[in-house]
């Protein structure tokens, strides 16, 4: 049976400073959660914490409903990957494997037979009698992994763990990675500042700010209904455009001057400022369904074989927009374009950020 | 750092002016003047007696014995043999106590964390400028009410203690060299706090460890002023005092022995200077070692 | 960085989770406490201990025997006013010092600048110039020196080769010191080290763009290498300096301990050494000690009051 951990307003302060600023979060048994967020958002020290590597200034930490706060890193069942792998240099990959094991106290014939097993399913069996520098990158990446499955933990916990590898072995380490969590079913929290990886991999994102949670919830949930502008810009790529609106009368805002039918009750008054949202793969061009939102001039087109990214300026409004096309287009730069959308794709952002929903 | 110490061939210099063959007789002479002395010593102690002292420049005795090996080593009630000896043991259990006290103490510094952490390796600093004569008398005093005069005692016992502060900064200079995520992983691995010290620090830390072992070995062989205050019985002596003694008792009338003695008594250092040179230039290039 | 424990490892059961504040602090900073055991106990019991003894003893009679007897500042005042001996061993500490140190370290600087173009054979003369430094304070060494410089000794029979009848150097006051002197610039391999190591760190394109403005080498060495070189230089002239001030084999060898002839080698720590093992006058050598002390604390105050007119820090 995996595991859960639920997070109670967790804090962390050094001295004055507040990185981690009261987390609520509930993680399900066997969900691998993903942290993301910009570099210095607390993700990284969030994790440390959970694994007992930082103490925890306030709030609880509960992992299958026991209270882990004051547990010893060793004892809360917990295995970590460290973006530097931490492979120990002057060990063999064996023992690099053995370590923990022989730290608790196992005997050597099942050390011998965990440590076999774990190899085998990573594909380093090979390398066991070598040392850590005679081996690629992403050997050692397999490596780190063996030697936090060897443990049979209950939660494993990784720390940006592909960060050191080149972009082609990265998508291989990212698909075996989820394949490995098929597998042993284990509750897993992998932390990166990598959007598409927190897409690709989570079954649930929890996106994080100034030590604050911004949002949480399955991918695609965040990608449909951002809780807030931050979120929304966050993930994605390329980022959703964003515009100033102002609420007009009769379910509709004014981009500009253009007006823009929204359909449904926006709970604003008429006359407010606010940021309209629009990812770009949902912005269309020429004659189609939708809404027009008027026109714009082609700045650079990026043909990417599988889609085109067009750089428009509008007519209206003056923030340049971001355009992704399915499939191959003739665009040009200089090129007038009019540039149509669906209104309930749209999505709305107050003073503040929050997003409004309909 | 390291690479400091390596060489690097082709580099460009702002003094071009001197050229290569001008600039290496140059340096061969300094070195010739640096060796000299040393060699005139070792030739010394191979001339016999009867050649008389000093009225000799060159390097060539004109007839070599090694009689004042045997004639020195016995030269005194007890033989040198025995001041070997003692220095041996008095070196090799200084050196242990030196190496293990600093890394524990420098591993509290470097990785541990604890109230108070600041302050005691603020003055953990404080005391590598003090000299060591403030303390000197109260140590005395010390060490003399424990019965210890006399004995190997005061000149092993402090090291055990960590007193030389110069190691154990050495050390957390190396120590907060190696990867903070290894002790990490390490206790995510189950490891107290010894066990991190012992399985992965101390393994990692091969070459300061070495470098704190041969200069703690060279320092104390050397020392003198530790064993003259200390070490009254001749039994008892270390090399240094034993060459002392023979200066005071034979004066300049067996010179080929005293110099017989002294080279014996350079050779265990100039061994491993030898072997660990590297290793020695590097402390110095690292560390600033004071000599 | 949470505490961890220093015996217990993830074997042992988990702690009772709130036990009071005391139970906290221990299981905070136990591990720390007991890896720093070793040098607290040293630090307490044979450092502060008995330097704060030692300035206690200062302000006594103390001959080891009776238990000491306070006098004040009185060992204080007989030294700066009423002692010879003292005025001499400060006069030959401090010339020694303002001879041997900016030698010596002139010496390693130029060794080194030479030995900085990366020639094939660096390795074995770096090795040969540490030589000396390394068997440094032996007695063997100062045996040594006591020959080459004695009446008979290799200088004088070197000299007498050219016709010159050399003085007896070691007991001639006029001269004795300057050997010392010697003996201490012949030791100039480490601060030479030190200056090679801090030398290779100066960037060589540096030197070229400087060379492409036309400086000459003289320029170059004043306004790039003596620049970049001033925090090295600096550590060096600190850390030489104190050993000066701490130098006792080599007098006490050559002069058989008595600092003579006519006490022109007679080193500070050599009559601090007679004061308290020749002369049991503990007390008074505890005073010396303090007056040490407080000579280095001076000096090396004042050199860091000097560094910013002369040491140049990159940031």
């Amino acid at each position: 049976m995996a595991t859960t951990i639920q997070l109670n307003s967790v804090e962390k302060r050094y001295g004055a400073h507040d990185v981690i600023r009261g987390i609520d979060l509930d993680i399900k048994p066997g969900a691998f959660t993903v942290f993301v967020g910009p570099s210095g958002c607390g993700k990284s020290t969030l994790l440390r914490m959970i694994a007992g590597l930082e103490s925890i200034s306030g709030g609880d930490l509960m992992i299958d409903g026991a209270r882990m706060n004051d547990v010893a890193a060793a004892r809360r069942g917990i295995a970590m990957v460290f973006q530097s792998y931490a492979l120990y240099p002057h060990m063999s990959v064996y023992k690099n494997l053995a370590f923990g094991l022989e730290t608790a106290g196992y005997k050597r014939k099942e050390i011998q037979q965990r440590v076999n097993d774990a190899a085998a399913t990573l594909q380093i069996t090979d390398y066991l009698h070598r040392k850590p520098k005679a081996l690629s990158g992403g050997q050692r990446q397999r490596v780190a992994i063996g030697r936090s499955i060897v443990r049979d933990p209950k939660i494993f916990l990784f720390d940006e763990p592909l960060s050191n590898l080149d972009a082609e072995l990265r998508v291989q380490m990212r698909v075996e990675i989820t394949k490995l969590h098929e597998r042993l079913g284990n509750t897993m929290i992998y932390v990166t500042h990598d959007q598409v990886e927190a897409m690709t991999m989570a079954d649930q994102i929890v996106v994080l700010r100034g030590g604050k949670v911004m949002q949480a919830g399955s991918p695609l949930e965040l990608y449909n209904e951002p809780a807030n502008q931050f979120v929304a810009g966050f993930l994605g790529s390329p980022k959703m455009n964003f515009a100033p609106v102002r609420v007009a009368d009769g379910g509709a805002v004014t981009l500009d001057r253009h007006r823009i039918e929204v359909n449904r009750p926006l709970q604003v008054a008429p006359g407010e400022d606010l940021t309209l949202g629009i990812r770009p793969e949902h912005i269309g061009i020429g004659e189609g369904p939708g809404q027009t939102l008027g026109e714009a001039q082609v700045d650079l087109v990026e043909h990417l074989g599988g889609s085109t990214v067009l750089h428009v300026r509008p007519q209206f409004g003056h923030e340049p927009l971001t355009v992704v096309l399915p499939g191959q287009h003739t665009c040009r730069t200089g090129d007038v374009v009019t540039l149509r959308i669906d209104p309930a794709d749209c999505h709305f952002f107050d003073g503040e950020g929050r997003a409004i929903r309909g | 750092m390291t690479d400091a110490v390596n060489d690097m061939p082709g580099r460009g210099s702002a003094y071009p002016r001197l050229n290569s063959t001008l600039r290496h007789a140059l340096l061969i002479a300094v070195c010739i003047v640096m060796i000299y002395p040393i060699l005139w010593m070792l030739s010394g102690s191979l001339r016999p007696a009867s050649e008389l002292f000093g009225g000799e420049a060159g390097l060539i005795p004109s007839q070599v014995t090694l009689s004042a090996y045997p004639d020195g080593w016995f030269g005194l009630q007890v033989t040198f043999g025995r001041f070997f000896a003692n220095s041996l043991i008095i070196s090799v259990l200084a050196t242990i106590g030196n190496v293990l006290a600093a890394s524990l103490v420098a591993y509290a510094f470097a990785r541990l964390r604890f109230a108070g952490q600041n302050f005691w390796f603020a003055l953990m600093l404080g005391t590598l400028m003090l000299p060591y004569h403030v303390t000197l008398i109260p140590q005395y005093v010390l060490f003399r009410e424990l019965g210890w005069v006399n004995t190997w005692l005061p000149l092993i016992v402090p090291k055990y203690f960590a007193v030389d502060a110069f190691f154990i900064f050495l050390m957390v200079q190396f120590f907060r060299g190696i990867p903070r995520e290894l002790d990490e992983a390490a206790r995510m691995d189950g490891c107290s706090a010894w066990r991190i010290y012992r399985k992965i620090i101390l393994p990692l830390s091969m070459p300061v460890l070495a470098t704190a072992a041969i200069f703690s070995f060279i320092w104390t062989w050397e020392d003198f002023f530790g064993p003259l205050i200390y070490i009254s019985e001749m039994e008892n002596y270390t090399v240094q005092l034993g060459l002392r003694s023979f200066i005071d008792s034979s004066g300049t009338s067996s010179w080929n022995e005293l110099f017989a003695m002294s080279i014996l008594s350079l050779v265990p250092i100039f061994l491993i200077f030898l072997f660990f040179q590297r290793l020695l230039i590097e402390g110095i290039a690292t560390t600033g070692m004071k000599r | 960085m949470s505490a961890y424990d220093a015996i217990e490892g993830g074997k042992s059961a988990a702690r009772p989770e709130t036990s009071g504040w005391l139970a906290r602090a221990i299981h905070r900073n136990g591990a720390g406490y007991l890896f720093l055991a070793p040098w607290l106990i040293g630090f307490f019991c044979l450092t502060l201990g008995p330097a704060l003894v030692s300035l206690y003893l200062s302000f006594t009679d103390f001959d080891l025997l009776t238990s000491p007897e306070f006098v004040g500042a009185q060992n204080y005042v007989r030294m700066v006013t009423a002692d010879a001996k003292f005025a001499a061993a400060i006069r030959v500490t401090l010339v020694y010092v303002a001879l041997s140190v900016p030698l010596k370290l002139a010496f390693a600087l130029a060794i080194a600048m030479v030995l900085n173009r990366g020639m094939r054979a660096l390795p074995a003369y770096r090795a040969i110039f540490y030589l000396p430094s390394l068997l440094g304070t032996s007695v063997a060494i100062a045996v040594l020196w006591r020959q080459l410089f004695a009446a008979d000794g290799f200088v004088n029979s070197l000299l007498a080769t050219v016709g010159i009848e050399g003085p007896s150097w070691i007991s001639n006051p006029n001269y004795s010191l300057y050997t010392l002197v010697v003996l201490s610039v012949w030791q100039f391999g480490s601060p030479m080290i030190i200056f090679l190591a801090g030398l290779r760190q100066i960037p060589a394109d540096m030197y070229e763009a400087a060379s492409l403005d036309g400086a000459s080498s003289r320029r170059q060495f004043l306004r790039i290498t003596l620049p970049l070189l001033s925090p090295v230089i600096f550590f060096n002239v600190v850390i030489q300096t104190i050993e000066a001030f701490k130098a006792f084999t080599p007098a006490f060898i050559i002069s058989g301990g008595s600092g003579g002839p006519i006490n022109s080698t007679l080193f500070y720590t050599l009559y601090l050494y007679q004061e308290a093992f020749s002369y049991f006058r503990m007390g008074y050598a505890s005073a010396l000690a303090w007056v040490l002390v407080i000579i280095i604390a001076i000096f090396t105050a004042f050199s860091f009051l000097t560094t910013k007119y002369w040491v140049h820090y990159d940031d």
